[in-house]
């Protein structure tokens, strides 16, 4: 079995899968780098302090001054309420939200890249495990071998988890190192408030307590990798399904982005939330940002995943294994 | 070498999968069972802010006149009271605009209730407000309220006012507060005898309450729109516009002399 991984790995790295995704993941931290330094020099600017209280004050009196335009949307409203109350906590606990540094930096870099991203990836190694060994005909070679199939098809399955956390590795050293360079190494043991839970239009601060960034980091990483890894495990499912990876990529990508639309406005369609897509950004429940639809909570979304998750892998498992090949 | 390449992935990757699920059990634990140990309010002391550090620090509080709604450049009378400020001065001019659109005198009283508010306040410099436009208009419909509710709602905004005014002076002893006026938006319309007798009125109260502290100045715009009112204000009829902006800015900013401000 562990040759069987070994080889399914070498075939991943000879492929150079792994090193255009760190190329990828360096040249974006670089870019995303260059604007946050941009815009914090910009606000420098623009309020001629860098205290932060001040800064943050009037960020809330801008939220105070939006909420009253009378042409918002409803869940729009919910939002930025719960984003003023939270704001107001966090001046209130005398704790800065956003202090410059590395690990503030690597922190609201996996809260944005965790529902598109990430997955997308995770997409690069995972859609053609399967489905290139059909087209390319490798595929007989490969079960001609005295071994079962579900072995075979386990060992990529494992290949794919350790290209996952790869890629997290990944992802987490690069964003600390390049945006360290400009906003220095030091944070990991800043205060960070959560525990929040959204109820409507109200901030419920009862469970709130604090807790180091270097922890809350961990937290996002842990929940980053449990969402790569449904979403590898969806990817190699179609991979399995279809012999070409070009609509493997094609299936993934439009259920990825129809995520990303639809969390904005399915807030009246309340059986979305059982959709996976609309389940990724499982940081926002960290932060206590309002959820796309009323009552998910982050037991909620997790259990979505994972039966997603596991239904594809029971279907991968079982046409693999059942498939003819010729 | 090639093998060593993939040994070394292999290893780091298990090595860190266990990192990413020590991570997603401390997030299910913390976010499903949290340690129910609410942290304490720490705030810094207002006392403690700093002054006469050579900037010159301008807190603006109030509605939307201070905010600059309809002032088609966003400037705002505060905007152009900085842009007058700086042909006079080099030192740097930092200002903290804290107006909310719609604020009114118990919403201002409500918002200096705040700790963070009450530490920009003491760091201040000048202090310029507008509040009570909301109070007496609502919108509009209030000019249709009869003699005993106006009456009513003119004794809620010289307490409210009075008590603004204390706590101004209680966070920040020295700076000067200038507390701008109403305007009849309405002077043009059939009903123009009355509002502006009620706006004349409400200008006075407010100025009877500025003159019991010391250093509060209550700075009249309601000349500025006394004749043709239409050129200054903005299509809502109600907020100025660019032009009515920049008449109160230029008011506001001739009452200042920052020689003596920036000792």
């Amino acid at each position: 079995m562990s040759k069987l991984v070994y080889n399914e790995m070498l075939k991943i790295v000879r492929k150079k899968r792994l090193w255009v995704i760190a190329a990828i993941v360096a040249v974006l931290v670089a870019l995303f780098t260059y604007a946050q330094y941009r815009e914090t020099e910009e606000l420098r600017k623009r309020l001629g302090t860098t205290d932060w209280r001040t800064q943050l004050q009037q960020q809330i009196v801008d939220l105070q001054n939006r909420l009253q335009s009378p042409s918002m949307s409803e869940e729009w409203r919910k939002y930025l309420q719960i984003r003023l109350k939270q704001q107001q906590y966090y001046l209130e606990h005398n704790v800065n939200p956003s202090a410059p540094g590395a690990p503030t930096f690597m922190r609201t870099f996996i809260e944005n890249a965790i529902d598109l991203f990430l997955p997308l990836l995770v997409m690069v190694v995972a859609a053609d495990l399967v489905s290139s060994e059909a087209s390319a005909g490798t595929i007989k070679l490969l079960l001609v071998r005295p071994v079962k199939r579900w072995k075979v098809l386990l060992s990529k399955y494992i290949a794919l988890l350790l290209s996952v956390s790869f890629i997290m590795l990944t992802t987490a050293v690069l964003s600390y190192a390049i945006s360290g360079l400009v906003f220095g190494y030091g944070g990991f043991h800043l205060p960070l408030l959560t525990g929040f839970v959204p109820q409507g239009e109200d901030l419920n601060t009862d469970n709130v307590h604090m807790i180091p960034q270097w922890k809350y980091i961990l937290m996002e990483l842990g929940l980053a990798a449990f969402v790569s890894t449904v979403v590898g495990t969806l990817t190699l499912m179609l991979s399995v399904l279809f012999r070409s990876t070009a609509a493997v990529m094609g299936v993934m990508l439009a259920a990825l982005i129809s995520g990303a639309i639809l969390s904005n406005m399915v807030s009246s369609w309340q059986s979305a939330k059982y959709l996976f897509m609309v389940n990724l950004r499982l940081t926002d429940y960290l932060k206590g940002a309002a959820p796309p639809i009323e009552g998910m909570t982050l037991g909620f979304s997790m259990t979505v995943l994972a039966v997603w998750g596991l239904m594809s892998l029971a279907v991968a498992f079982v046409v693999f294994a059942r498939r003819d090949v010729y | 070498m090639r093998l060593g390449v993939v040994g070394l992935v292999i290893a780091a990757a298990a090595m860190s999968a266990a990192l990413w699920l020590g991570g997603l059990v401390l997030a299910v634990q913390d976010q499903l069972a949290p340690p129910s140990k609410p942290p304490g309010q720490t705030q810094p002391s207002v006392h403690g802010a700093k002054k006469g550090d050579g900037d010159i620090d301008i807190v603006a509080l109030g509605d939307s006149l201070t905010r600059g709604t309809g002032d088609e450049s966003g400037k705002g009378y505060v905007g152009y009271m900085v842009d007058e400020l700086r042909k006079q001065t080099e030192a740097p001019i930092r200002v903290t605009n804290l107006a909310v659109r719609g604020l009114r005198s118990d919403g201002l009283l409500r918002q200096l209730g705040q700790p963070e508010i009450q530490r920009q306040i003491a760091m201040a410099d000048l202090i310029v407000m507008t509040i009570g436009g909301n109070d007496l208009f609502r919108g509009g419909e209030a000019l249709r309220l009869n003699e005993k509710e106006l009456n009513a709602a003119k004794r809620q905004y010289a307490a409210n006012l009075d008590r603004i005014f204390a706590m101004l002076r209680r966070f920040n002893t020295d700076a000067v507060i200038l507390a701008i006026g109403l305007y009849n938006p309405f002077s043009d319309l059939g009903d123009a005898k009355r509002t502006s007798a009620v706006v004349r009125d409400w200008n006075f109260v407010a100025a009877e309450v500025a003159a019991r502290y010391p250093n509060v100045v209550a700075v009249p715009t309601f000349d500025l729109f006394a004749l043709h009112v239409n050129d200054y204000l903005y299509s809502d009829h109600f907020h100025p516009n660019q032009e009515g902006y920049k008449r109160i800015g230029e008011r506001v900013a001739s009452l200042i002399t920052l020689t003596e401000e920036n000792r």
